[in-house]
């Protein structure tokens, strides 16, 4: 009965809210139909319409409906197919325009897309594959329209293929607009890339051997030539292994040592579930080196804040999308895209690194305030419960959404959709993630009016809900809070 | 890049103290893989010591430890390079039969060559001198720490302190040398490498 009356209450709650909020058309389709062709049977009363999906089963057991139960991420692709919506999947009656209560409905539901399931079909296939070339048209501008790729991206890309590893090169400024410059542009960050390892990450051994004078001179064979006292030499630079000196090639090298050691136990515990970072072949150990030259030289590059546990796993989606990207050229870049790009994301959200900045107006307090902030505008009684009642800071669950991008809260190819969404924002990364966080909170809303602390904070550090494309709407709804944000320059 | 310290002579407490503080102080755990000790330390405090900088200790018996179960002689595979390790006081003959009727001397370089060859190893590091050598021969290289206490040897009170840290990559080493000349650390370096590879064993 309480349960019964929570849910109305928070229907009526985010009916305020959502007033706003438009009803799909056709071109938004497709994307909020990708990946729910495969629901489970309990999901599907989930999405039928804006207004039932904002209160049904979110509150409920979410972990069972499980908006994308085995995702896996070529599959998805296949959805897209004219063909492959076969008679036997159920497709959910979508866009429906009257605001039905929702709660009894279930039965009544089915019956009803049953009905119109095939009529929606057709039209749905069409939107998507409309969206599809939409998509493809853009990219294959010679000038690309990079507002009208915010839009199109921020419904979500497709996985595989080679869309999305472009996409977030241009979302990211790493490509520019004109097509023309692309080639040049990539050559010259590769080999600079390139000669920054050189340059960086040599070991001293060889550093020493390259600055030595003469090497071939000096260098004696152990195993033929002419026998006799072997001679001392002078060392170059007086640098030796044991030199303790700022200086000191050797002194650097240690010093990075134990970051290093700790980058290569991080990055050991990145998604251990997946094949492609984890494991003993000699691929996934290449591409963990890689991850770790990418990590090791922003480390010697911004020597105020080395590596931090965490930016392993920021770096994670995007070095995994460049590397599965299809066309073979790019794919074998990934290191060094991933590495321009790892910055170009981290330059907005550094500063959350800084452990001496936490308190600062850019550091991770203020974000967090923020982020308060934002809820108390778009719903202060849950942010009320929150804050006073159970006294759920938004520092013991927020922290790592905001530091590590969400990347710890959903399983990979949901963040990935998700970093769709944050890339594509014109307002920058960091004011879609807050958007982003404060849906999560509204979403799970009445669950967290009726817990106390512990129970609060037990469910928001195990975020349930998996159905992201809901979150994401309600995030594109969420009226910013303007007081306390700062445009970026 | 693998890094080898090695060191040995050092007769603590009977010849020496302790090591010098110049030298204690570059010894820090953390930037070596091995270290090799050719032998009378003379007590177990020295290879407690030696084991806070590296815990893979490779020691041979000198004629004055206390602990008597160290080897004779100890071989060791880094990169490329096979390592040999003995004290050099002893017989050759008793260490190896075969050798019965030659008599050896201290320090005597033919008795080395034979015992390169009987180890089979790249590079044989022996003691007992307390001077610092390095020598190339047809079977190999052979190398002596020398003292890093500068303890007197039988033969000389005149010693400085030394000790020798290899810089093994693969078919190449770099051997730098740590002497204590006139209260200062001078390093030089000897270079070299190995045209063929090391047969797995």
């Amino acid at each position: 009965m309480n349960l019964k009356h929570q849910q109305t209450f928070a229907l009526n709650h985010f009916h305020g809210i959502t007033q706003t909020h438009h009803h799909p058309t056709p071109s938004t389709l497709p994307m909020m139909l990708k990946g729910k062709i495969k629901l489970p049977e309990k999901a599907r009363r989930a999405f039928p319409d804006v207004l039932g999906s904002l209160v049904a089963g979110f509150d409920e057991k979410d972990e069972e409906n499980g908006g994308f139960p085995d995702r896996v991420v070529g599959e998805e692709l296949e959805t897209f197919e004219p063909n492959g919506l076969a008679s036997d999947r159920e497709i959910d009656e979508y866009g429906r325009d009257d605001e039905e209560k929702y709660p009894e409905g279930e039965l009544v539901r089915e019956k009803h897309e049953k009905d119109v399931g095939v009529l929606v079909s057709v039209e749905e296939i069409i939107a998507k594959d409309e969206k599809r070339s939409d998509l493809e048209y853009e990219l294959s501008q010679e000038e690309i329209n990079l507002e009208k790729l915010q839009r199109i991206a921020s419904l979500g890309l497709p996985d595989g293929g080679s869309v999305r590893a472009t996409a977030w090169k241009l979302l990211l400024g790493y490509l520019p607009a004109s097509r023309d410059l692309w080639e040049k542009e990539l050559g010259e960050n590769r080999s600079k890339y390139a000669k920054l390892k050189e340059d960086l990450l040599l070991s001293p051994s060889e550093f020493s051997r390259r600055n030595n004078d003469g090497p071939d001179l000096n260098e004696q064979c152990v195993d033929m030539g002419v026998e006799g006292p072997l001679e001392r030499q002078k060392v170059s630079n007086e640098d030796h292994p044991l030199n303790n000196g700022k200086a000191s090639v050797w002194h650097q090298f240690f010093q990075f040592s134990e970051i290093a050691e700790q980058i290569d136990r991080d990055l050991q515990r990145t998604h251990p579930d997946m094949k492609f970072f984890s494991g003993e072949s000699s691929l996934s150990r290449k591409k963990r080196e890689a991850m770790r030259n990418i990590l090791l030289l922003f480390a010697k590059l911004n020597p105020e804040i080395r590596y931090v546990q965490g930016m392993n796993e920021v770096l994670a989606p995007l070095y995994y999308v460049f590397s599965t990207d299809t066309d073979e050229q790019n794919a074998a870049h990934a290191e060094a895209d991933s590495f321009s790009c790892f910055v170009r994301l981290l330059s907005d959200s550094v500063d959350h690194f800084c452990q001496h900045l936490d308190n600062s107006a850019v550091g991770i307090h203020s974000t967090l305030a923020r982020l308060s902030e934002l809820l108390k505008a778009n719903d202060e009684e849950l942010w009320r419960h929150l804050e006073y009642t159970t006294k759920v800071n938004p520092q013991f669950y927020a922290f790592r959404w905001i530091t590590l991008l969400l990347t710890q809260e959903f399983d990979f190819p949901s963040v990935l959709r998700i970093w769709d969404t944050l890339l594509s924002n014109p307002f920058g990364v960091q004011e879609m993630l807050l958007r982003v966080c404060c849906a999560m909170l509204l979403c799970v809303k009445s669950r967290l009016l009726s817990g106390d602390f512990i129970a609060n904070l037990k469910l928001l550090q195990h975020f349930p809900i998996t159905n992201i494309e809901h979150i994401l709407r309600v995030a594109n709804d969420i009226s910013p809070d303007m007081s306390s944000f700062l445009l970026p320059l | 890049m693998v890094l080898v310290l090695a060191l040995g002579d050092l007769h603590i407490p009977h010849r020496a103290p302790d090591l010098p503080p110049k030298f204690k102080s570059m010894l820090v755990p953390g930037k070596i893989q091995h270290i090799i000790c050719t032998g009378n330390l003379c007590i177990k405090e020295v290879h407690d010591y030696l084991k806070t900088i590296c815990p893979d200790l490779h020691i041979t018996r000198g004629e004055y430890d206390e602990e008597t179960r160290y080897p004779e002689t100890k071989t060791l595979t880094i990169g490329q390079f096979k390592l040999g390790v003995c004290h050099g006081h002893q017989r050759l003959t008793s260490l190896f039969p075969i050798y019965r009727l030659k008599v050896i001397s201290w320090g005597d370089l033919d008795s080395l060559v034979m015992l390169q060859r009987q180890l089979d190893v790249d590079i044989l590091v022996t003691g007992h001198t307390h001077q610092f050598t390095a020598y190339k021969h047809e079977a190999g290289v052979v190398i002596n720490p020398g003292s890093a206490t500068g303890a007197y040897s039988s033969v000389t009170c005149d010693v400085n302190p030394s000790f020798v840290l290899m810089d093994i990559d693969a078919t190449r080493v770099v051997v730098y040398v740590y002497e204590l000349v006139d209260g200062e650390v001078k390093v030089d370096k000897i270079d070299f490498k190995k045209t063929t590879a090391t047969t797995a064993h």
